[in-house]
């Protein structure tokens, strides 16, 4: 029996280990250690004040962090039962897709692409891609200046706040930044295209996929949660009931199942339960691409958020016009401070996050529990990678390391979210 | 030769290194100036036995932790924080507040045992001297670019002592505490050009304490504004719970 370990997988989110052990070329077992160490989020805002919690949950994770600020705001907001404007709401789906922005180009082109054109990293790109590298880059700056636009920086969003924003862009910058997305399109379009071109393994996933969705949009800010194989659609208010977490010893961060199964979040899990919900022309490059109409091929998570750049290009555009011509207000609505207890859930760049909490009568939180996407989508990550490895054993040793890493990173993992 | 550089990261989230790769614009300019050699977030490979500079990011929250800075520290010439887990220990410090025994059982229960080998959160400089640092949650990319600068060419590290109320006042913002709200620019560490009081929202500490801040007089102008002065150090704590732990 021979153990192969990948240490510290690189281009991923955070550390984790992968674990093969093989019996001469016979897969015995395939584990994904998460390393991450533990940072105990959920003790910690136990008796912090209520305005105080998202900039703490916020700190989950540097690369989500728009999400788990909107997030952790609307939990809080359901306890205290404080409604916001429809203009807050717009300007945090424009936060959110901020996120989505930076982050799927993040992934795609540094972590994911150099797998697929035989590179280390994405720098060497700059010399030899220089198209490429310069598309990769101008996605991703257009991803953090819309957050800072919104919420004054790229990271850990400031503006955002209980009831709606303490400070609006100026019009005249939404006005330019609105070009700037619409000219965006053709760059998204050209990643789904070249995404689409790269060869993946044929591979199905066995567990389900769980995905917000909502009757009139394509959910990401609100909405219930769905099951595409359970077919079932439940308030998210109830996710304690469909989702269970389970402690392993090989790993800090919790996995998750539901009715009894793994299950992925994501982008394809989104693609898969709301692609009549896709803005046009994201619509009609999907349908122009190898994805199936049911996908379960974890590899084209890939594909779909690449998909997913165009539609929020669309949308953001889309919600730049109803923000210049609309009006109202996202100046933060009073409320008084009462005890309740609340749950707020909104897609993050790699699937469904949920935030809940419990509030005292002085407006200090008295508990509260949140799951990650990564933290719901280990699970399946394993079974994926216990059913792929070994399809691909008798590959000489780098070419099976790299296999186990392009399913890894096509999850988009984030290690620091997963152990909170 | 270009000076050999690694960048490591502890408990954290991530958010430090990936302002470092939102410095879109200059990113190949400062890639050009180093020899980059371990970067786990963006490349495959593994830590070199020799470099030259250590970029550090993360809370120290297990005895791993302790023992790769402690390797740092005899290899790299230079070892060099970037934000406020990796300074002051950060938000992650505020685990510090639970009993650990309380938090392990709120996370994981009763199941299999996990986070093994864990430690009180702190700063990197509760373990190993650091020669310079990039306060802040997150780190603003200039401020990163700058001190990297100062650091390749060998300059005095010259992090900010002063509050930043004084900062606050040239961008023209109106005083928080004038309008009766917790503020903690008066004890922060400047350097950040007032971003959160200029976007309407009440500094909250991020940078750590100023070496120059006057505690007594921070108290006394919080009861002179009719604001409870045992609400500076409970918010101060936000991100700089380890200060109790370090002293």
């Amino acid at each position: 029996m021979s153990l192969i370990t990948v240490e510290h997988v690189a281009r991923i989110e955070g550390h984790g280990t992968i674990s093969v052990e093989l019996d001469g070329s016979i897969v015995k077992d395939v584990r994904m250690d998460i390393v991450e160490p533990a940072r105990f989020f959920e003790p910690m805002i136990v008796g912090r004040r209520f305005d105080e919690i998202s900039l703490i949950t916020s700190r989950i994770c540097g690369i989500c962090s728009p999400t788990h600020t909107v997030t952790s705001l609307k939990a809080i907001e359901d306890a205290m039962n404080i409604p916001v404007s429809e203009r807050t709401e717009l300007f945090r789906k424009l936060l959110v897709y901020g996120s989505f922005l930076q982050n799927h180009a993040t992934h795609l082109y540094i972590f994911s692409a150099p797998d697929y054109v035989g590179l280390p990293s994405v720098f060497p790109l700059a010399e030899t891609h220089p198209d490429v590298f310069q598309r990769a880059l101008k996605i991703k700056k257009a991803g953090n200046e819309l957050c800072t636009l919104v919420g004054g920086r790229p990271v850990h969003p400031v503006t955002a706040v209980m009831g709606g924003f303490s400070q609006e862009p100026d019009p005249r910058e939404l006005e330019v930044f609105r070009d700037r997305l619409a000219d965006l399109v053709d760059d998204a379009v050209a990643t789904a295209q070249m995404f689409d071109s790269f060869e993946v393994p044929e591979f199905s996933s066995s567990g389900d996929m769980l995905a917000l969705v909502e009757d009139d949009g394509y959910a990401v800010y609100d909405g219930d949660t769905a099951a595409l194989e359970a077919g079932w659609r439940r308030p998210v208010a109830e996710y304690r009931a469909f989702i269970t977490e389970e402690v392993f010893a090989h790993s800090n961060a919790k996995h998750s199942t539901s009715g009894g199964r793994s299950f992925m979040t994501g982008a394809i899990a989104r693609v898969n339960l709301s692609r009549d919900m896709l803005m046009p022309r994201a619509a009609e490059v999907l349908a122009s691409l190898n994805v199936r109409v049911v996908e379960k091929n974890t590899f084209l998570n890939n594909v779909c958020q690449a998909v997913e750049l165009i539609d929020a290009c669309e949308r953001c555009t889309m919600y730049c016009d109803r923000l210049l011509d609309e009006g109202g207000t996202s100046v933060p609505v009073e409320f008084e401070i009462k005890a309740g207890s609340g749950v707020g859930a909104t897609e993050a760049p790699r699937g469904t996050v949920y935030h809940s909490y419990s509030i005292g009568d002085d407006g200090f939180v008295t508990g509260g529990d949140i799951i990650t996407p990564t933290a719901q989508n280990l699970g399946n990550l394993e079974a994926d990678m216990r059913a792929f490895a070994p399809t691909i054993a008798d590959l000489p040793y780098e070419e099976f390391i790299l296999g186990m890493e392009k399913l890894v990173r096509a999850y988009d993992l984030c290690l620091s979210c997963s152990v909170h | 030769m270009a000076p050999r550089v690694v960048i490591v990261g502890l408990a954290s989230d991530f958010g430090c290194q990936v302002q470092m790769t939102n410095i879109e614009d200059d990113l190949l300019d400062v890639l050009g100036l180093i020899d980059l050699q371990y970067w786990q977030l963006a490349s495959s490979g593994h830590m070199p036995e020799e470099y030259d500079i250590a970029i550090v990011e993360g809370a120290v929250t297990t005895q791993e932790h302790v023992e790769l800075l402690k390797r740092l520290r005899k290899t790299a010439a230079v070892v060099m924080t970037i934000g406020s887990c990796a300074d002051t220990g950060g938000i992650l410090a505020l685990a510090n507040c639970v009993d650990p025994d309380v938090a392990y059982a709120a996370v994981y229960g009763k199941g299999p045992e996990v986070a093994r080998g864990r430690r009180a959160p702190g700063p990197v400089d509760a373990v190993i001297h650091v020669d310079y640092r990039v306060p802040g949650c997150p780190i603003d990319t200039d401020e990163f670019i700058n001190v990297l600068s100062r650091a390749l060419q060998g300059l005095a590290d010259r992090t900010p002592v002063d509050p930043l109320c004084a900062i606050c006042k040239t961008k023209e913002n109106v005083c928080f505490l004038d309008r009766g709200e917790v503020c903690l620019g008066l004890v922060t560490r400047t350097g950040c050009g007032a971003k959160c009081p200029t976007l309407n929202r009440p500094c909250t500490g991020c940078r750590g304490l100023a070496p120059d801040a006057n505690l007594e007089a921070a108290r006394a102008a919080f009861v002179s504004k009719g604001l409870d002065p045992t609400e500076l150090e409970r918010r101060f704590d936000l991100y700089n719970a380890a200060r109790e732990v370090t002293r």
